[in-house]
């Protein structure tokens, strides 16, 4: 098989040199919280198998990787691949089979679903193709909600901030059946900043949305790690929204086979052509 | 689109489940009533034996008639209502609003066709059992044979039918009109209009029962539908008056029930229309339990007192009446965990975006259980008050006092049944929601 050798220079291209030094701009800059450390999240050794017996797919195949505090990673991979898998396991929405997961160099424990929730709330923030928001919840309530459930005081003014910051101060009483697609994800995005997560994973976070709003969205993402030094993974299988990341990883079948700094929607392409020849060929070959 | 109702109705019949129960069991309950007046009809019954069968076949079979029409309509929207995304996806694949009223309604039809042919043996048996109970209390005499005709037949089939495709296509056309952008202000005016209509009819119908002769033996008819009526009523209101004092209660109900709190009081505040499929079995089982028994209860000691059950067992006339209100008792319970059970389990995707937003699964059923809490709250109060307005003047004219002398026992027990059916539906079908995965639970069509 033709996979154990790229995923090591993946792994050091992640934690390569590039990287540390953006990381310590960040430092320098003070963007980071206080006691956040240099490293967003690191899975070691992730796997995991769905189904047992002759219908067992292997969904992830020891991914090991890490991401540096203020990067913007998109990740990539034919349908199958697994990065829906990956970036459920990353953010403890599905729990791996093996290896560890650590966000802001805590490790996700195999709790109950109550404990994870409680780890995911103070350290994660989602972004969803199909937005999840809470029908009954006004904008301003729905961007609140992470922090009353956690039992924390709700800022007004803090949660106005962010809603502004995303372009929606003016509709903060709306609720989202009376928004348009683009700006829903813009709610959904202020929702996942508010509470100031150590990791923002956005699963096709563009996927239903129109060219304009998708860059739109793209953009706020992009200005949101800037601007608040936030981590963001972006699992995506379009190439321009993957340009718009720092760096893109490629997966494919359950392990990762590539890394493409300062990408390109060409570049992107041009990879992903490539891994989905590899994607369909590798099963015909064990055949 | 007739062919994609029968396909979606064989492929999925879980689905349907629901609404099938619901159209059987109130088919069983009126194919048993109307066997009576089959029976009463056959050649060779004498007159008295005849008489007492229809007048029971009457009273009961005509309130527990509209009952079971509300109930079967109340289970059928909800039922719609969850199907909401199917509705979508066929509009964007291009189905015309038309069409999909078509399907829908074709289902409702089949569903509840089949819902009434099962029925059919139950109701034969029951129809038996209780022309034996009627022989052993002596109203009716003892060669009487059963009978099960077009009575029956026609008016369990017919109610079967006529209240699921009347709320189907009410339903339905509920659903298809957001998406085709004609939303008006005219949904809410058609709402008021038809609550006050029926509680102007519930009105009159309690208030029919000053009208009657103190003796007149179908005396208990009028307001027994006078309550069934004012429950309808009552819940197709209550969600906006609902929706006003919850507006002045989400303070409170935030700072005592913490994010649960919260978020329950603002889900109540802006789901109305969805709340009245809910609070519609709720009332109407609170109403129905309360007028039926106190009723019942009034008419069997004015009954003794009077003496007129002098020739006949009393006692067995007594059991006979509690057992045939009882079933009705029992039924509108059955309705109630029935749509609760629809109501909740559509809920699975609400529920897995709350999960992903941060709400840990306690979190979740505190959000179901304070809902539950104030639904109840809301039931008892509006149900207690249709019940009343249904037994104070039937006791008013058949005896000499305004309130029956029973005391609030039976009541209490209503109540305490009510809560423990809605607690415990509501939080049992939330918990089994919760075993689905958060995000599945946000992607799986509903």
């Amino acid at each position: 098989m033709c996979s154990s050798a790229p995923v090591r220079s993946v792994v050091d291209v992640a934690q390569g040199a590039p990287d540390e030094q953006r990381v310590m701009t960040m430092f320098d800059r003070k963007r980071q919280p206080a006691g956040r450390t240099a490293e967003a999240l690191r899975l070691v050794s992730v796997s995991k198998v769905y189904g047992t017996g002759d219908s067992a797919v292997t969904a992830l195949d020891g991914v090991t990787l890490s991401l540096p505090a203020g990067s913007f990673t998109a990740v990539m991979g034919p349908s199958g691949s697994g990065k829906s898998t990956l970036l459920q396991c990353a953010a403890g929405l599905d729990r791996p089979d093996r290896g560890q997961i650590l966000v802001d160099g805590e490790e996700m424990s195999g709790g109950s679903e109550a404990a994870l929730t409680k780890f995911r709330r103070d350290r994660i923030g989602f972004i969803f193709q199909q937005y999840n928001l809470l029908p009954t919840l006004t904008v301003e309530e729905n961007t609140a909600l992470p922090l009353r459930l956690a039992g924390r005081k709700a800022d007004r003014a803090a949660i106005r901030t962010v809603l502004t910051q995303v372009g929606l101060g003016e509709r903060l009483g709306h609720l989202p059946d009376e928004l348009s697609g683009g700006q829903r994800q813009r709610v959904a995005i202020a929702r996942a900043l508010v509470t100031r997560p150590g990791v923002i994973f956005a699963d096709e976070p563009t996927g239903a949305l129109d060219t304009r709003s998708a860059r739109d969205v793209l953009s706020l993402l992009k200005e949101t790690v800037r601007l608040h030094g936030s981590t963001v993974v972006l699992v995506t299988h379009d190439p321009v929204a993957a340009s718009y990341a720092d760096s893109v990883l490629f997966l494919a079948d359950g392990r990762l086979a590539g890394h493409l700094p300062a990408p390109t929607a060409e570049a992107v392409a041009e990879r992903m052509t490539h891994l989905g020849d590899r994607a369909v060929h590798s099963p015909l070959t064990e055949v | 689109m007739l062919f994609l109702a029968m396909r979606s109705v064989r492929k999925r019949p879980g689905r349907f489940l629901a609404t099938l129960l619901s159209a059987f069991l109130g088919a069983v309950i009126i194919m048993t009533f109307s066997s009576l007046h089959d029976t009463a009809a056959a050649p060779g019954v004498d007159e008295v034996s005849a008489e007492s069968m229809t007048v029971s076949a009457s009273v009961v079979g005509g309130y527990g008639s509209l009952l079971v029409f509300f109930a079967i309509a109340s289970t059928l929207t909800v039922d719609v209502r969850r199907r909401a995304e199917e509705i979508h996806l066929l509009r964007c694949t291009g189905a015309t609003p038309g069409q999909i009223t078509r399907m829908v309604v074709g289902e409702s039809a089949v569903v509840a066709l089949a819902g009434a042919v099962l029925a059919i043996g139950p109701a034969v048996l029951g129809g038996r059992l209780l022309l034996d109970l009627f022989k052993d209390s002596g109203q009716v005499a003892a060669d009487v044979a059963p009978a099960f005709g077009a009575m029956a037949l026609g008016s369990g089939f017919g109610i079967a039918v006529l209240a699921s495709v009347g709320a189907a296509f009410l339903a339905v056309r509920r659903a298809t009109r957001p998406a085709a952008g004609t939303r008006g202000p005219s949904l809410g005016r058609g709402r008021t209009l038809a609550g006050c209509a029926a509680l102007a009819a519930g009105a009159g119908g309690v208030l029919t029962t000053y009208a009657v002769d103190s003796t007149e033996e179908m005396l208990m008819a009028f307001p027994a539908y006078g309550a069934v009526l004012l429950s309808v009523g009552f819940a197709v209101l209550a969600p906006s008056l609902l929706g006003r004092l919850l507006h002045l209660l989400r303070g409170p109900l935030a700072a005592t029930g913490g994010a649960g709190g919260y978020l329950s009081a603002r889900n109540l505040h802006r789901r109305g229309a969805e709340l009245a499929g809910v609070l519609m079995p709720m009332i109407l089982f609170i109403g129905m339990a309360t007028a039926t028994l106190y009723i019942q209860g009034v008419e069997s000691d004015w009954a003794a007192a009077s003496g007129l059950d002098k020739t006949v067992d009393a006692k067995n006339v007594e059991t006979l009446n509690l057992v045939v209100v009882g079933i009705i008792v029992v039924f509108s319970c059955i309705m109630l965990v029935n749509s609760l059970y629809a109501a909740t389990s559509y809920r699975s995707r609400e529920f897995g975006q709350q999960r992903l937003a941060g709400a840990t699964p306690g979190q979740v059923l505190g959000v179901v259980g304070w809902e539950a809490v104030i639904l109840t709250l809301t039931g008892v109060v509006l149900g207690t008050a249709a019940g009343i307005a249904g037994i104070i003047p039937f006791t008013m004219v058949r005896t000499d006092h305004v309130l029956p002398g029973q005391g609030p026992a039976t009541w209490l027990v209503i109540i305490a049944l009510a809560t423990a059916a809605t607690l415990g539906t509501s939080l049992g079908t939330a918990r089994r929601t919760l075993r689905t995965p958060a995000v599945d639970a946000v992607t799986a069509a509903a």
